[in-house]
């Protein structure tokens, strides 16, 4: 093996993808070639060192944006597939309206009803009657979380997903729904949900005992995207009271080594 | 592979993988891009930071990347790896960005600055100060070489993925990567004040 070949080999050499001949090969030819073994001991070392630039967190609001996005865009094409077209609805959109499980299917009738219902009642002119308005607001958004409720009760995932996702439009959910919220957030068997319900959490992190609830909620978490997605909150939140659990977390032997470092930097910056 | 990706792999075989639900996205269930979101953003975002060193400029290119995902979802091949696919989305991104801020200057011209980056937090610790000469010798890699670097030391690619991205051989990224640690030490070795040899 000569001084180029040692260059061409050399980042299968930093990721150790050699086979044993060609691993022999740079050993002998660096021991009789002090140039090449300066340089790879410089490289090497410059390698090793490009492990020190911390792993930084994006703040909260890139998340806020992604989300406004995600909606507006979930909301274009629902309207899209609302407006009457000649050909057939798209199977897919046909199957979002077809409500297989009695519980979902009356709420969701409720729902709507409430909706047009309100839909008159501005259309007549109706509006003036601010109080009357503001209680209609306010059943629409019971209902709204009662459809939620229903749906995290649901076996499919899919549509715990999507109980969340109606959970998280509401503007000042009641004691019942954030309990829900942060009993899936705790017990739900899909790391998805879970994921989710941290998300959603969030929106909600100035309703009292959301803030101490997802503190607690770090010790009773397995899956290590859900750690990480709950110590990225707890940091941009700067709860103060997520110090303690972070430090509790971050002395359990069996945490997975990633989750420990994300943990160990969040506390850097929480103390 | 991203790094969030392999950590997948090892603990949550039960979940469904990137790949499954970019193809649930592009059938219409464009709710699981959220899943898709949370699983990679920090990793693009640091993506980003290393190629830009601005925080702020890294934010807005992870939102670039999820609105052209979106748009450009009916064209996902489910039989490609969602991460190469990503990262090409990502690149073009970048290089927009690069394009928006220097208007038409050729890109080779536009890779010798030094990106100016922000504060970050952590830095004003002694204990960072070699972090803060590694990021320096980083930022001032000429781009090409900086993100040759990044893709192969953080990104967790494949050579083989890294040269598909690039659309060249595998084995001009690994003399890539040789020459662009080579100028890297190089720098680094400068900037501490010694010599590289």
């Amino acid at each position: 093996m000569n001084c180029e070949t040692i260059q061409e080999k050399f980042a299968d050499y930093l990721t150790g993808d050699l086979d044993d001949e060609s691993r022999r090969g740079i050993q002998d030819h660096l021991a009789a070639c002090p140039s090449c073994r300066a340089e790879i001991e410089n490289l090497t070392a410059v390698w090793a060192k490009l492990d020190v630039l911390p792993r930084e967190q994006p703040s909260g609001e890139l998340r806020h944006r992604f989300y406004a996005m995600l909606e507006d865009y979930r909301n274009a094409l629902d309207a899209d597939a609302k407006e009457p077209r000649p050909t057939a609805i798209p199977a897919r959109w046909r199957e979002r309206l077809t409500f297989r499980r009695p519980a979902f299917a009356a709420a969701f009738s409720a729902f709507v009803l409430l909706a047009g219902v309100a839909g008159g009642w501005l259309a007549g002119g109706g509006a003036g009657h601010s109080a009357r308005l503001s209680s209609l607001q306010r059943e629409v958004q019971d209902m709204r979380q009662t459809t939620a409720l229903s749906l995290l009760n649901q076996p499919a995932a899919s549509d715990r997903l999507q109980g969340i996702s109606y959970s998280a439009a509401v503007r000042n959910p009641n004691a019942k729904t954030l309990e829900a919220l942060i009993n899936t957030l705790n017990t739900d068997s899909s790391p998805d949900v879970r994921l989710a319900a941290v998300e959603a959490l969030y929106l909600f992190r100035n309703q009292p005992g959301v803030r101490d609830s997802l503190a607690r909620s770090l010790a009773v978490q397995d899956s290590p995207l859900v750690q990480v997605a709950l110590i990225d909150l707890l940091v941009e939140i700067r709860e103060s009271r997520a110090a303690a659990a972070l430090k509790a977390l971050v002395k359990n032997d069996k945490l997975n080594p990633d989750v420990k470092k994300v943990a160990e930097q969040g506390l850097k910056q929480l103390i | 592979m991203s790094h969030e990706n392999s950590k997948r792999e090892k603990i949550g075989r039960m979940s469904p993988t990137d790949n499954e639900l970019m193809e649930q996205v592009r059938d219409g269930r464009v709710e699981k891009l959220a899943v898709i979101f949370e699983r990679n953003q920090t990793m693009l975002f640091n993506f980003f930071l290393r190629l830009t060193g601005n925080r702020a400029a890294s934010e807005d290119l992870v939102q670039e990347v999820f609105i052209r995902i979106l748009k450009y979802r009916a064209g996902y091949q489910g039989d490609s790896r969602f991460n190469v696919w990503m990262f090409q989305i990502a690149r073009n991104a970048h290089v927009d960005y690069l394009r928006k801020r220097k208007g038409a200057v050729a890109l080779d011209d536009q890779f010798s600055e030094i990106p100016a980056h922000d504060p970050l937090p952590g830095e004003t610790y002694e204990a960072d100060q070699e972090a803060a000469l590694i990021r320096q010798a980083l930022d001032r890699l000429p781009a090409r070489k900086r993100e040759i670097l990044v893709l192969f030391r953080y990104q967790n690619l494949k050579l083989r993925e890294i040269a598909d991205l690039l659309d060249c051989h595998v084995g001009t990224v690994k003399v890539q990567v040789h020459r662009a640690l080579k100028d890297l030490s190089r720098i680094y070795f400068e900037l501490q004040g010694g010599k590289a040899s």
